[in-house]
């Protein structure tokens, strides 16, 4: 057996195997990356080579805006800000056939257009029209599948920490791939708006709650400004080259810190606690991206992505074709791998393969964090899933049963965003954040 | 064959006797890069002056790791060669520094005359060896660096005056910029394009060939020459993996090496003439600048960073003083 | 042990929190010295970056602690209770292995590799940087005790209670 094969052995035995004890999956990854680099340059060498993947892994400026847009959504769940989000979005879904369900979407819109997180926005969402929706007659097993469904759309709209993920691993630029996220994050909660209204259609009784007077609209508008005005100071911060993604994120921290003590919902003795959270979520993810450094680093020199491209490419060079079977891995790979360590093993060794058939980094970042919003929902193991049922106090399988149409929907728009390159494209392209042809 | 002893190798598993080693390189360029070329084809006429006794296989885009971090790699024994720039090494020796510093070369041919001489630099190429078991073969040229701004072209320091200027991050590019009379930004690479757009800097310095291809020619088209730095990179080889070399091999990596600096030259030659040609076309304009004003201005820079005699002579020597 | 658990977390919490605020300040200070001082300082990238690895390693340590690593339980919940105890010494095992190899003696070997080699715009030494990774790998070999003890008493269940939320980004 030649070293690649068994280097390769090694890594997907291990894995798979350690995974599936239960391990952590970032020591899951690691062990079996190290043991990996043991057998091609011995003991020392590999300990000593890991310990500096793992370390160098997370060493990046760009990766420093995960903490801080993690934090930003810590402030404003904290604070009240999120609340008047939802509220927010009341009143703009308010008139529409089965209204707390579109407004489920439309709020975890909102929402993640200022987080660059999604389960989160699920967990807040959720645990304020759940209820109400309960009261109003839905089924809650409904109510909770659309509030899963429409809650990954914070990944796919600007800031999104998934894409910042990606631009490490893939070098491109974050600007480029925010931009880029931003159509097919539209068409994800446009579809989530269709099955909502096809929905209502079989349930006439779920009617519009009632008509807030202009009066009232206008102060749910005014109090839901300040975290309004925090998408524009984020986005339009990068868009205008006023500041990095990570120089934004610190912007979208201490204005989060401002607006909730400014609108008085936010309590300093929150504070200690908020960043702890804080910390230990961005550092779970960080551990993950440092021994995805190991992993990616023993892949390269056994030379692994290519032995996997030529295999793939042997079979066809059909561009539509490859990107089918790299979308089906990925979907598959998405019914039990969490967004990040998804992101990171399989850039590597699918990037090179559709660059190389034209398809440019951008639209693929697209597609691929556009699969991993599909992985989040879809059973058995899917974060939103889970949180969206929790919170609306139903168990996961009535919920599945309700998800379903909604998930086919949304995976057959996977493949608009796959062979539709203008939806990802055209914006980065207007703003001349692509420099490339 | 030689398939095998591809994937084998490395430090710590020992070669298979009879068979050919296979040099694992760590690149940070892309493999368009003159850089790439010339260390491919470095690889190709090692493999067969020394009828496939050696051999090396590059790795670029940064697979293998950062600069900093398969300078490491080396030291240790994980990965055998890499290119590192001057920076990297002026990090672990400060006598490296003396090849970083503005007017230090004039141009690109005196610069690979100076880096290529064992007369000059062979002290300085074996000082890594006891500490860090790093032996530095030699140098590739980066090309000269200038100053590229957005709204005219500058003849003299007075010409940067508050112009918010984009540097490498350390002490020295800073340093320098200020004495050039612009102000420093330390900015990523990466962000420099959509920064001068946005006029969230008003310039930046580099070489012509990044210049063309990293397009900041569309958002800053005045290109000036300054010429105020040669930019170099080093190939380092580990001491260990060397010394396994027979005389005969050594001999022929030697040879072979002197052809691919000389190769690389010539490639980042051609290249520069096409970026300046192509970056005309599409609008730019290449201006010169009064070299003697900025010289007067750099020329107590240098001073300032060459505090020991070590270096004081190498300046001298690459001088031709 | 559970006391010297306890306080170990208390201070990792308390170090995490402050690093971050640290860090915190440090961004702000560079966007704050280009966009508003117009004279940008050189040393922010370079010490958030390391002020970042260091608060990662440091904190993912205290996760452990919790057992709150994203990992995939469903299938061990299948088997029978005491099986689960038996995967959840080896899961703890591995964890232990890991920890010392890669994080102690690796970051000690790294750490000893690149002792001399400095940063380009802060005083420090990469090297003297990696003593992170050893520090974080006894912390989390610590954690891992801990839990071996309990899962031998009794005391800590073969599954840890994970919170999904934690996981998000
Ligand atoms: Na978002
Ligand atoms: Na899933």
């Amino acid at each position: 057996m030649d070293t690649a094969t068994l280097v390769a052995l090694v890594l997907v035995g291990g894995m798979v195997l350690l995974i599936a004890l239960g391990v952590p999956i970032a020591v899951a990854m690691g062990l079996p990356s190290a043991v990996a680099t043991m057998v091609l340059l011995g003991w020392d060498g590999a300990a000593l080579t890991s310990a500096q993947r793992l370390f160098s892994g997370s060493n990046s400026f760009a990766l420093l805006a995960i903490p801080f847009f993690v934090l930003a959504g810590g402030l404003m769940n904290a604070g009240g800000l999120a609340r008047r989000l939802i509220d927010f979005a009341l009143v703009v879904a308010g008139r529409l056939p089965a209204s707390l369900a579109q407004t489920t979407v439309v709020a975890n819109t909102l929402f993640g257009a200022v987080s660059g997180a999604s389960v989160a926005s699920a967990a807040a969402v959720g645990s304020v029209l759940a209820p109400r929706m309960k009261e109003e007659g839905y089924d809650p097993a409904f109510s909770a599948a659309v509030n899963a469904a429409a809650s990954p759309t914070g990944m796919l709209i600007p800031p999104s920490n998934t894409f910042i993920i990606y631009s490490l691993v893939s070098g491109t630029s974050v600007a480029a791939l925010f931009m880029a996220g931003i159509g097919p994050g539209l068409l994800w909660s446009g579809i989530c708006v269709l099955m909502v209204a096809l929905y209502a259609r079989k349930r006439p009784e779920l009617r519009a709650t009632e008509r807030p007077t202009l009066r009232q609209g206008l102060l749910v508008l005014w109090r839901a400004v300040p975290a309004l005005f925090m998408m524009v100071v984020v986005v339009g911060g990068i868009l205008v080259g006023a500041f990095t993604a990570t120089e934004s994120a610190v912007i979208a921290v201490v204005y989060a810190l401002v607006a909730g003590f400014a609108t008085r919902t936010l309590k300093v003795g929150a504070l200690p606690g908020v960043i702890l959270e804080a910390a230990k979520t961005t550092a779970i993810v960080m551990l993950l991206i440092g021994v995805s450094g190991i992993l990616a680093w023993v892949m390269s020199f056994a030379r692994i992505p290519t032995l996997v491209s030529d295999a793939m490419l042997g079979l066809t060079d059909n561009k539509v074709l490859v990107l089918l079977m790299i979308m089906v891995v990925l979907l598959i790979a998405g019914t039990v791998m969490d967004p990040t360590p998804a992101i990171l093993i399989f850039t590597p060794i699918f990037l090179p393969i559709v660059t190389g058939l034209g398809v440019s980094p951008i639209h693929f970042g697209a597609m691929m964090v556009f699969n991993m919003c599909l992985g989040n929902i879809s059973p058995p193991v899917g974060n939103n899933l889970f949180v969206a049922a929790r919170v609306a106090g139903v168990k996961v399988e009535p919920v599945i049963g309700r998800l379903m149409p909604m998930f086919y929907a949304l995976t057959a728009s996977l493949f608009i965003v796959t062979f539709v390159p203008e939806l990802s494209m055209w914006l980065p392209e207007q703003l001349g954040l692509i420099n490339a042809p | 064959g030689g398939e095998g002893a591809e994937a084998s190798g490395g430090s710590g598993s020992g070669s298979e006797g009879g068979e050919g080693r296979a040099l694992r390189l760590a690149l940070n360029q892309t493999e368009q890069h003159p850089s790439y070329l010339a260390l491919d084809s470095f690889g190709q006429r090692l493999s067969e002056a020394t009828d496939d006794r050696w051999s090396i296989e590059v790795f670029a885009n940064e697979t293998l790791g950062a600069q900093a971090e398969a300078l490491q790699l080396v030291s240790s024994g994980a990965v055998d060669m890499a290119i590192v720039s001057g920076t990297q090494l002026e990090n672990l020796d400060e006598d490296f520094v003396v090849f970083n510093l503005p007017t230090v070369f004039d141009s690109v041919e005196q610069q690979m005359s100076v880096v290529n001489d064992p007369d000059v630099v062979g002290d300085l190429y074996s000082s890594l060896e006891s500490s860090e078991n790093i032996t530095v073969v030699g140098g590739f040229t980066q090309g000269t660096r200038s100053v590229y701004t957005t709204d005219g072209p500058v003849e003299t320091p007075e010409d940067l005056a508050g112009k918010k200027m984009r540097v490498q991050e350390s002490d020295l590019h800073l340093s320098m910029m200020e004495a050039m009379g612009g102000s420093p930004t330390p900015l990523a690479f990466g962000e420099v394009y959509t920064a001068l757009q946005s006029g969230v800097i008003d310039g930046a310095e580099n070489n012509e060939v990044s210049y063309f291809t990293q397009k900041h020619h569309e958002v800053a088209p005045f290109y000036s020459r300054t010429n105020h730095l040669v930019g170099l990179d080093y190939l380092i080889i580990n001491t260990g993996v060397l010394s396994e070399m027979s005389e005969e091999d050594r001999a022929a990596f030697d040879e072979e090496w002197t052809a691919a600096h000389e190769e690389h030259t010539q490639l980042w030659t051609e290249a520069t003439e096409q970026a300046i040609a192509d970056a005309e076309a599409a609008g730019a304009t290449f201006s010169e600048v009064d070299t003697d004003a900025f010289n007067a201005v750099l020329e107590p820079l240098v001073d300032e960073f060459l505090t020991t005699d070590s270096q004081r002579a190498l300046y001298d020597a690459a001088r031709g003083n | 042990m559970e006391a010297i658990r306890a306080r170990v977390d208390k201070v990792l919490a308390a170090v995490s929190i402050g690093l971050f605020v640290v860090l915190l300040v440090v961004v702000c200070w560079q966007v704050l010295s280009r966009q508003v001082l117009q004279t940008p300082a050189a040393w922010t990238e370079e010490t958030a970056r390391y002020l970042f690895v260091i608060l990662a390693l440091l904190s993912a340590s205290l996760v452990f602690s919790e057992r709150g690593h994203i990992a995939v339980e469903i299938l061990m919940a299948r088997f029978p209770v005491r099986v689960q105890k038996v995967v959840a010494v080896l899961v703890e095992l591995l964890v232990i292995f890991f920890a010392l190899y890669v994080l102690v003696l690796g970051g000690y070997r790294v750490a000893e590799n690149s002792w001399n080699q400095g940063l380009s715009a802060i005083p420090v030494s990469v090297g003297q940087m990696y003593l992170v990774l050893p520090l974080a790998g006894v912390l989390i070999t610590f954690y891992s005790l801990c839990h071996l003890r309990g899962l031998l008493r009794g005391t800590t269940g073969p599954v840890p209670e994970g919170d999904v939320v934690a996981a998000d980004v």
